[in-house]
């Protein structure tokens, strides 16, 4: 069956102007974007077009490849979960990223240079060897890294962006939100319509899945809904993980799914201080990048 | 996700589990001996001690203080002051359950001594593990009860020590409970309950597993005026003598399960092991990164035990049980005709093991996992002396080899050798 989402016939997103002109402005604005010469080229944010990124891992014949998408800007009514009212927000153009971030993209982040060159992607903070595999055993090549802290995932995108000098980060909840729903209202799917495009506890059986299995939204996004659930930058700037994942159940996965980290997501990390790059049992934490123009 | 409730109910399942394991014949023995020298009677206040103040040995600090009401943190030994620091900044958050003065903290090669003589009731021994053969032993001659991490040693000279302590403790009414956790985690005590009354059969094999990234960074070069000693337990993992390896440090926890669920230890091991991403001579000196033993258990079962230190490949903790009729994973799960999946409250273990001790000294009925958890680590030694010299090593062999890997620290100043990766069949069984 047709994604679900894409049912709902999309609003006209009306870009508004003046932001338009300030999007663009930032975009060629100089600044860290200079020393690399691949971001210095102009992104007009009407025309984004889909891309594939490559990682090259100094000393490594490894390369890694994944697909952006662009996501139109616009206004969208979005339901503050702070305050529960509905308010309009404005989401400016972006790229986010097809899939959730993989073991193959991540464990490339992982190798600790042998020379850290001072202020360059190698000098970035890279997250400490876990005692615990933080795979959990579900599986490695193609699925979705997990067991990750909010501050991990932000590294990753720090030092991703000193990789390919383009301006990488988390998205804000209502980025992601907009993104979720391809331009449809909020909806909880009924189990059938879930099944069609997430993974969650009715059919995971207990383990994310390879990303992009499932049908992807109406943007193209695989797994926003379920699988691993995703971290974003909240409303009041701190870590809130959306969409659900393969432990919650149906009732609990859809574009509007949050949650806030609790002592129990790093309950059995058996270490004071406790690990601030895993989650013990955060087997459901994941994330996916934005990229801005 | 584990439940964050603890579930009194817990403990009494691991009583009436332990009366039908063979250990309930030690137990039951014990249980019924007037109660000895070491204990606090009805809700005293038991007074913690600790001996290596890093990060897991401050985790253990907090799971104890917060396991029982009564317990108190008393007094903290670490080779390094930075080290002992570092815990005790984090104490703030016991609160009254913490009251540790200058007095009390005791730093150096010694500062284990300082503790066991600061008027403590019970023991955390959380240094690198090649240090437990000495405190062990010392705890037990002064008197405490002891929380032990695993391992609890490196060479077969260190598991005689523990052993040689383990029956002393039991004289001395001391309970000893060690860090393998899963002995006190719900899911497991249950399948491995249901294991032993038959639900998958008689056991005819197993495998066991810890496959992950590895731990620690390497070795960094030595600082200016850095003794071998202290550059050493920095970074204990990489050497020999503190760490034992992986299979010993890490892939002991299945092999605890495996001992657990056949109830023995295995009569001889055969095996490889190696290095293959971990070859860089200077960071990483000496130990393997992956080993994968044959371990042959009483009546010709076998289990296959594999572990590795492999950065980008799947990880797998887990251990696999098989039954003539059905199969089982002791953390929770049977398959077969008696089909059966873990559910309910699953209490945090690295609290329950705490609460567990504690609750077994004020009830006069002391734990004493130390032979427990002393052949356990026994089995992975053997494992991997098989690893290292490409032999079968037999039990017997196992424990009677005289390598000693504890170096002379008469001068802890004096420089101490590194070594190098054994090359099986051509390293020697000593």
């Amino acid at each position: 069956m047709k994604n679900v989402l894409t049912r709902f016939p999309r609003r006209s997103l009306v870009v508004l102007a003046p932001w338009l002109v300030m999007a663009l402005l930032s975009a060629g604005a100089p600044g860290q974007v200079q020393k690399h010469p691949k971001a210095a080229r102009p992104s007009p944010a009407a025309s984004l077009a889909p891309y594939t990124e490559t990682v090259r891992v100094t000393g490594d014949a490894n390369k890694v490849r994944f697909d952006m998408v662009p996501v139109k800007g616009g206004r969208f009514a979005f339901t503050d979960p702070t305050s529960g009212k509905v308010r309009e927000v404005i989401v400016k153009p972006f790229w986010i990223e097809k899939t959730e971030v993989t073991w193959d993209q991540f464990d490339q982040f992982l190798i600790v240079p042998e020379k850290a060159k001072p202020g360059t992607a190698d000098a970035v903070a890279r997250p400490s060897h876990p005692y615990m595999p933080p795979d959990r055993g579900f599986g490695h090549t193609g699925y979705p890294a997990i067991s990750l802290t909010f501050y991990s995932a932000q590294q990753y995108c720090k030092w991703l962006s000193l990789k390919t000098g383009r301006k990488y980060r988390l998205p804000t909840e209502a980025e992601w939100e907009f993104a979720c729903r391809a331009g449809g209202p909020p909806v909880q799917l009924d189990e059938k319509g879930l099944d069609a495009v997430a993974w969650y506890s009715e059919n995971a059986g207990g383990t994310t899945h390879p990303v992009g299995k499932k049908q992807p939204n109406g943007l193209g996004l695989y797994d926003m809904l379920g699988n691993a659930g995703e971290w974003c930058v909240g409303v009041d700037g701190k870590p809130v993980l959306r969409g659900g994942s393969f432990m919650d159940p149906a009732s609990k996965v859809s574009c509007k799914a949050r949650a806030r980290q609790t002592p129990a997501w790093n309950q059995t990390d058996p270490q004071i201080p406790k690990s601030k790059w895993w989650l013990s049992d955060g087997p459901f934490a994941g994330f996916r990048v934005v990229r801005e123009p | 996700m584990a439940d964050e409730q603890n579930q009194p109910g817990v403990q009494v399942t691991r009583r009436q589990f332990l009366k039908t394991s063979a250990a309930s014949a030690a137990v039951s023995l014990f249980a019924a001996m007037p109660p000895g020298l070491g204990y606090v009677q009805g809700s005293d206040r038991i007074k913690v001690g600790v001996i290596g103040c890093g990060g897991r040995g401050t985790g253990a600090t907090h799971d104890c203080a917060n396991s029982a009401p009564g317990v108190v943190i008393w007094a903290l030994g670490d080779m390094f002051r930075d080290r002992l620091d570092g815990c005790r900044n984090s104490l703030a958050q016991l609160g009254n359950k913490a009251d540790v003065p200058d007095s009390r903290c005791f730093v150096g090669l010694d500062a284990y001594k300082g503790v066991l003589g600061s008027g403590v009731d019970l023991v955390i021994l959380a240094t690198p593990p090649g240090f437990r053969p000495i405190h062990f032993p010392a705890a037990v001659e002064a008197g405490k009860h002891v929380f032990m991490e695993k391992p609890v040693a490196t060479d077969a000279p260190g598991i005689r020590k523990i052993l040689a302590a383990a029956d002393t403790a039991q004289q001395k009414g001391l309970a000893v409970v060690a860090g393998t956790q899963r002995r006190h985690q719900a899911s497991y005590i249950e399948a491995i309950k249901r294991i032993h009354d038959g639900a998958i059969g008689d056991l005819v094999g197993g495998q066991v597993y810890w496959n992950g990234g590895g731990v620690g960074n390497g070795v960094p070069p030595k600082a200016p005026g850095q003794t071998d000693l202290e550059w050493m337990i920095r970074s204990w993992y990489q050497f020999l003598w503190l760490c034992g390896d992986h299979i010993v440090e890490q892939h002991v926890h299945n092999l605890d399960v495996a001992n657990w669920v056949f109830n023995a230890h295995p009569v001889s091991a055969m095996g490889v092991g190696g290095r293959t991403q971990r070859t860089d001579p200077v960071r990483f000196p000496m130990i393997f990164d992956h080993f994968a033993i044959d371990y042959e258990y009483p009546n010709g079962v076998h289990v296959m035990s594999m572990c590795r230190h492999w950065d980008d490949c799947p990880g797998n903790v887990s251990e696999h049980i098989v039954g003539t009729k059905g199969t089982a994973n002791p953390w929770g799960q049977i398959f077969g005709p008696n089909a059966w999946r873990f559910s309910g409250n699953n209490p945090n273990p690295y609290s329950q093991e705490h609460t567990d001790l504690i609750a077994s000294i004020r009830a006069g009925k002391p734990l004493n996992e130390a032979r427990q958890v002393a052949e356990s680590t026994l089995t992975a030694i053997m494992g991997r002396m098989a690893a290292y010299t490409g032999q079968v090593i037999t039990w017997d062999q196992a424990l009677n080899s005289q390598e000693n890997l504890y170096p002379d620290l008469t001068d802890p100043r004096a420089p101490i050798p590194v070594g190098k990766p054994p090359v099986p069949g051509k390293t020697r069984f000593v």
